[in-house]
């Protein structure tokens, strides 16, 4: 799946001991999780889809926040690597009696841990682990600043439809002030030389006009660019790919916006908003969905809704993570 | 004096060919000094050839620095600092006066606290002079009022609710007023809470980069214009009112003062080494100065185009109140110490525990301890060009002295040159670094992003009121 016309050397490095986020990726660096996606894609289609290059590896998968799919997701991908796996939820460890992160990452690799998968409610926490664990971490999702599989699975499944995301038209709608998805797609997808519009109301885009600005120049359908808008139909026209985000209740009560249905009503993912997109523009969600809210339910079961797909592929971009993170090279996967 | 300590009354120190700066005298050039007995006993400015080779690149004699905000932690918070450890601090960035805030544990808002920090400042045997101030309201609670008067008669030089905003603008006309009375200043942390629950570092790029709830400039200007609303519409009753804003952050926040003094109201302020030398972009891992981090234009480089991240992101180091801001709003504060805006420099040394500080960014306390280097950030500002050295040394000695005002009766250094008063001054190799490591400092609190970092200046002695408070151990 690797994009036509990009130059890949065959021999090009993976230099990360850790994913924190995607901003310290190298566009070669993208290309070769890209292409170590497809090994495992392959993989994964084979019926017995285990391989043992992660085995005799302990990956300990730290979650201080409520997860369904991410943690699900990397314990299967580590699973199908022949990994050890331990699972801690952090509400049933000793950091409800009060232990520090720092302490609970010196006991953790204490107990034998290799790379620790770790989702965390405060921006910046997998940057503080990563200073006192001598294993590699993989961030889960860190506050409001970065999700980098996610991001690295969203970019995976469009270059699988679109082939190549250069010049193409995506639009990230929603909450994108509290979306760690948002910050680390707006890497990755500029980056890729993506035509990237951030829509939503303005009380929760505040602050990424800033970041916008510093691609100057860009902008215009078609090109590299990224632009910051509260205007749905405009963010919407000709789009190529429409992501819409998970709206949380605790906005109302923070006073961001006045209701759900008022948001619903302006800014939901309807068919009659998605019809200013092109006919065959992608509809994603990092889920969880509320479904009526930021998207309607007959949007998200649409043949073009590829929802479920960035389910499948989260696997196999995390089978990719773990394996370059533990010093693997694509080109051995399928030997492996 | 090769066998003097801390403490003890200096002998004999002469010091030539040294570069002098006087602020009261307003004067600097090569000059010689001597202190015998702990008096300055005389002072020599050189003329004709014997200035050859005496430059402001050498050594510097100057006044005793004061200091209007240090957080010295006793009683209450001893692992992060002591009042002997602190002035000890103190002594090592050449300050020869230091002003407690009074958020302490419990907090000093009647006389009995500050009894008992004055007597852990004779037992430290220091010579660096400690002053005080009271809080505004009980408990910096913010409802009522302190025992102001009682607070007065024990000798504290100022009012603050320092760590917070006083909220209510009622307590905070009240204050103004009775302080007035007394002949004290408010001391205010501007600050309107309501726009900074939860916040976390400066609003703009770097905060929505780094997901971290932004610290918008808006809640700095609109508390020190509610501020200055206030002080206005107490002058008529209070004739001695006053009221000075403590760690001013943001261009607008130091327009309105500006505003405000060519109105002709008695209202002051400071601004720190930290909101001037750093900006926001450390928190996202670099470390170059202020004035490095503006381009051409005066806007704010990219530090993640232009390869200036040198380090993690999220040091808790950088954390503190107000936020450190961008390279703009840092210009502004340095240029307010140029045109006098800003009255001083103030360290608001805020030293901390580990435990405190190493932790996640959005749960780690506020402050950077910054006592010991703020001369060196200060001079590197002077090295590059965008501060004089009179300017500087006046933000640190006649400025702050000026917002205390006459302290009639009290004893303390003239922040001059005084021929025949009691030796109160610094001298520092300004041709020299020092490494800022944690066994470098004397304070308890290490949390310093410059930690590992060369600053310029090294300080040979601190001598306070006659005696000695620093010595450099090679000096």
């Amino acid at each position: 799946m690797s994009a036509p016309g990009t130059a890949i050397t065959p021999d090009v490095g993976w230099r990360q001991k850790h994913l924190l986020d995607v901003d310290v990726l190298s566009l070669a660096e993208i290309e070769l999780v890209m292409r170590t996606t497809d090994a495992m894609k392959e993989v994964l289609a084979r019926p017995i889809s285990k391989v043992p290059a992660l085995r005799g590896t302990n990956v300990t998968i730290l979650f201080y926040e409520a997860s369904t799919r991410t943690r699900v997701s990397f314990e299967v991908a580590a699973k199908n690597l022949s990994a050890d796996v331990v699972n801690i939820a952090a509400s049933s460890s000793s950091v409800t009696k009060g232990e520090s992160l720092v302490d609970t990452i010196r006991t953790v690799e204490a107990l034998g841990a290799d790379m620790i998968v770790m989702r965390h409610g405060t921006s910046g926490a997998p940057y503080l682990a990563a200073e006192v664990f001598s294993g590699s971490i993989l961030n889960g999702g860190d506050g409001w600043h970065a999700h980098p599989s996610q991001a690295l699975l969203d970019l995976y499944t469009m270059r699988a439809h679109l082939g190549e995301v250069r010049g193409k038209k995506v639009v990230i709608l929603g909450d994108v002030l509290h979306s760690r998805v948002a910050r680390s797609n707006v890497w990755s997808l500029t980056a890729a030389g993506a035509d990237l519009w951030i829509c939503g109301p303005t009380t929760i885009l505040r602050g990424f006009d800033a970041w916008a600005r510093r691609w100057t120049g860009g902008g215009a359908p078609g090109h590299a660019g990224f632009t910051v808008t509260s205007d749905v139909h405009a963010a919407l026209q000709d789009a190529d790919v429409v992501m819409a985000l998970r709206l949380q209740r605790e906005r109302m009560d923070a006073g961001l916006l006045p209701s759900l249905r008022e948001y619903a009503a302006r800014f939901g993912l309807t068919r009659e908003r998605l019809a200013f997109a092109k006919p065959t523009a992608l509809v994603m969600h990092p889920g969880p969905m509320n479904e009526g809210v930021e998207i309607a339910a007959d949007v998200a079961i649409l043949d073009r809704s590829v929802i479920t797909e960035q389910v499948t592929n989260g696997v196999a971009v995390r089978m990719a993570l773990l394996y370059l993170l533990a010093g693997g090279h694509p080109e051995a996967v399928t030997n492996a | 004096m090769p066998d003097l300590r801390v403490g003890e009354t200096v002998g004999l120190l002469e010091i030539s060919r040294a570069w002098l700066v006087d602020p009261v005298a307003e004067r600097e050039g090569p000059g010689e000094i001597v202190v015998r007995d702990g008096i300055l006993e005389a002072v020599t400015w050189l003329s004709g050839q014997a200035v050859h080779g005496v430059n402001p690149g050498g050594i510097l004699v100057m006044p005793g620095f004061l200091d209007l905000h240090v957080h010295l932690r006793e009683p209450g918070n001893e692992d992060a600092e002591t009042v002997a450890s602190g002035l000890a601090a103190a002594a090592h960035g050449g300050f020869t006066t230091v002003c407690a805030m009074p958020n302490t544990t419990p907090v000093a808002d009647e006389p009995g606290v500050l009894a008992q920090v004055a007597a852990a400042a004779a037992a430290s045997g220091s010579p660096v002079e400690l002053l005080a101030h009271g809080a505004v309201t009980v408990g910096r609670a913010g409802e009522r009022l302190a025992a102001l008067g009682e607070l007065a008669d024990a000798g504290v030089v100022g009012f603050s609710d320092d760590g917070s905003p006083i909220k209510s603008a009622v307590i905070l006309r009240n204050a103004l007023l009775y302080a007035g009375m007394l002949g004290l200043p408010i001391v205010e942390h501007a600050e309107d809470p309501t726009l900074t629950a939860g916040a976390e570092a400066s609003e703009g790029l770097v905060a929505t980069i780094l997901g971290l709830k932004g610290w918008p400039a808006a809640a700095e200007v609109s508390a020190v214009e509610r501020a200055i609303a206030i002080l206005d519409s107490v002058r008529a009753d209070a004739p001695g009112a006053r009221l000075h804003l403590t760690h001013l952050s943001v261009a607008g926040a130091l327009d309105a003062v500006r505003r405000a003094k060519a109105a002709g109201l008695p209202v002051t302020c400071d601004v720190t080494p930290h909101h001037l030398g750093f900006t926001d972009e450390w928190v996202a891992g670099a470390r170059r100065w202020a004035w490095e981090a503006l381009d051409g234009a005066g806007m704010a480089r990219d530090p993640w185009a232009d390869g200036a991240l040198v380090t993690h992101p999220y040091a808790t180091a950088c954390r503190v109140n107000p936020p450190l801001r961008g390279a703009a709003d840092a210009a502004a504060c340095l240029a307010s110490l140029i045109d006098g805006t800003a009255d001083a420099v103030v360290t608001d040394h805020a030293p901390h525990t580990a435990v405190d500080k190493e932790t996640e960014f959005g749960l780690a306390v506020n402050g950077i301890s910054g006592v010991e280097t703020a001369f060196g950030v200060l001079l590197a500002a002077v090295l590059a060009g965008k501060l004089p050295l009179a300017r500087a040394v006046a933000a640190l000695t006649v400025g702050p002295a000026s917002v205390l005002g006459a302290r009639p009766g009290r004893r303390g250094a003239t922040r001059g040159l005084l021929v025949g008063a009691p030796a109160d001054l610094v001298v520092i190799d300004a041709g020299v670094g020092w490494q800022v490591t944690r066994d470098a400092l004397a304070s308890r609190g290490k949390n310093t992003p410059l930690l590992g970092r060369e600053l310029p200046g090294r300080i040979l002695f601190t001598v306070a009121l006659g005696r000695l408070a620093y010595r450099d151990a090679d000096a």
